[in-house]
């Protein structure tokens, strides 16, 4: 009886397996190598990689730069309505995204809540790569949020407290003690946020519109290419398998995840009950 | 019986028909599912060149022309960028949406503008929509000033967008091919393409808009 369990999880295991490589293995059998490098030369496909890159690397640095600070705060300290603002920054995850696209605008679009004032400011977002990189932001910021907030949660309260009392303030406490303490899951969160915002499709094309060079990410240039350039569609997914092997393994390269190995590499944000 | 058809012909097939279940996207995109082995059987397309692509490669059978359509410039209602006509798409500075490449509304747009000798319009373009819907779109939520798609579609989308002439001389010749899908069923294919293609139909195309196909 137990070894006829096994054996079905054994079963149940294999066909997710296959069922998840599949298409990755398919991908790279329907284009020749030889056939992939030369349509990564193609303007197309560098363009779409271009935009992608920088659009992502922007709109990273903002995540990071907002998020960390708002992170720490969230885990380090109890007030009213914590709750609600955990679930604001969340909200993303759980929202289609072309919701978001139609969101983002109805908020910055030139007709939108924001047009008039931003448009006073000569300001129009629609179209442009600032549009890419809010997208981004909107639909990526919560995989780094929560990965942050869960990582400074995670650390002893009372080393937090020894660096107070030996006299350093709260600035530097945080960067010289929950900083580094919190780095394995910040790393872990910026990764993944990376990787979704490298993939973001719906709010973009709402949003930021495509324009080859301009506007027209990877993803946005997959779609486009399928119907003509189904070799450049191919090669550019292939593309993005190989970088998100890499995101894994660097991920699970991480040092601090070795300390648990039966866990997800990416934490979630826990609810706070102290 | 299914039927892949053009994003143009959404509201007029169902007057024609309503039995067969419909697809409606970019021509280009339903010849690419055809290509890969979607089952349908008829394949209506606003352009040429996706369905003889498909005939090359003996998927259809020979297409037969059922209507022609025109180009107008659309603007969001009231034309806040006083775009004005046709030459106004000329002004720097405006934003104007088009159909991507291979995609038949965006390439006929072109086809208009190289007419015209319209180089400025091009540097215009803000954005390479997958199909009609995503040019309408965008001009009616007014983020874009203009767009270019066909006459019928402006009466589809209601009050939220205006139509400007196109003149007569820089028309491309716009014309939708009907095309029996082999394997297909091809009993339902032909009697929906006779009473598309008969009195019933072209009654139906006409009170859409659609143009009676030049002889």
């Amino acid at each position: 009886m137990s070894r006829l369990f096994t054996v079905a999880l054994w079963a149940a295991l294999a066909a997710a397996v296959l069922f998840l490589l599949l298409p990755v293995v398919a991908l790279f059998l329907r284009v020749p190598p030889d056939e992939l490098v030369a349509q990564l030369g193609s303007e197309r496909a560098r363009d779409a990689l271009r935009v992608s890159l920088t659009t992502s690397l922007v709109a990273h640095a903002l995540i990071i730069g907002f998020g960390t600070p708002a992170a720490y705060l969230l885990a380090t300290r109890t007030f009213r309505g914590r709750a609600l603002v955990v679930s604001i920054l969340e909200l993303p995850l759980v929202l289609p995204p072309a919701v978001a696209g139609i969101g983002l605008l109805a908020a910055f679009g030139r007709s939108g809540l924001l047009g008039d004032e931003l448009g006073a400011l000569g300001l129009t977002i629609p179209f442009t790569q600032l549009a890419v990189v809010l997208a981004v932001c909107f639909v990526a910021s919560p995989f780094y949020v929560r990965a942050a907030i869960a990582a400074f949660e995670a650390i002893d309260p009372r080393l937090l407290d020894a660096s107070r009392t030996l006299g350093a303030d709260g600035s530097r406490t945080f960067r010289r003690v929950a900083l580094p303490l919190a780095a394995g899951g910040l790393g872990a969160g910026s990764t993944l946020a990376f990787a979704r915002g490298l993939g973001e499709f719906g709010a973009t094309i709402m949003f930021a519109g495509s324009l080859p060079g301009l506007t027209q990410t990877a993803p946005l240039a997959i779609y486009d290419s399928l119907d003509e350039d189904f070799d450049v569609a191919l090669a550019l997914g292939a593309v993005f398998v190989l970088f998100s092997i890499l995101i894994l393994l660097a991920a699970k390269l991480t040092p601090s995840w070795t300390r648990s190995s039966s866990g997800s590499p990416f934490p979630f944000a826990r609810s706070r009950s102290t | 019986m299914d039927v892949f058809a053009a994003s143009s012909l959404r509201d007029v097939l169902p007057d024609v028909d309503d039995a067969p279940r419909y697809t409606f996207a970019g021509s280009d995109e339903l010849a690419a599912q055809i290509r890969d082995g979607a089952p349908v059987d008829l394949f209506l397309s606003a352009s040429r060149a996706p369905v003889q692509e498909l005939r090359e490669a003996r998927l259809v059978e020979a297409p037969v022309v059922f209507a022609s359509n025109r180009l107008v410039v659309v603007v969001p209602a009231g034309d806040p960028a006083g775009v004005g006509s046709f030459e106004g798409l000329r002004r720097p500075g405006l934003k104007l949406v088009l159909g991507g490449e291979g995609v038949p509304i965006g390439d006929y747009a072109r086809e208009a503008l190289a007419a015209a000798d319209f180089d400025a319009a091009l540097d215009n373009v803000v954005s390479l929509e997958q199909d009609v819907k995503g040019v309408l779109g965008k001009v009616a939520l007014d983020e874009a000033d203009a767009g270019i798609v066909y006459a019928t579609d402006v009466a589809a989308a209601g009050s939220g967008v205006v139509a400007l002439e196109v003149p007569d001389e820089f028309q491309p010749e716009v014309r939708y091919y009907a095309a029996v899908v082999a394997d297909g069923d091809r009993e339902h294919a032909m009697e929906l393409l006779e009473r598309l293609t008969g009195k019933a139909g072209a009654a139906a195309l006409r009170r859409a808009g659609f143009l009676p196909v030049p002889r």
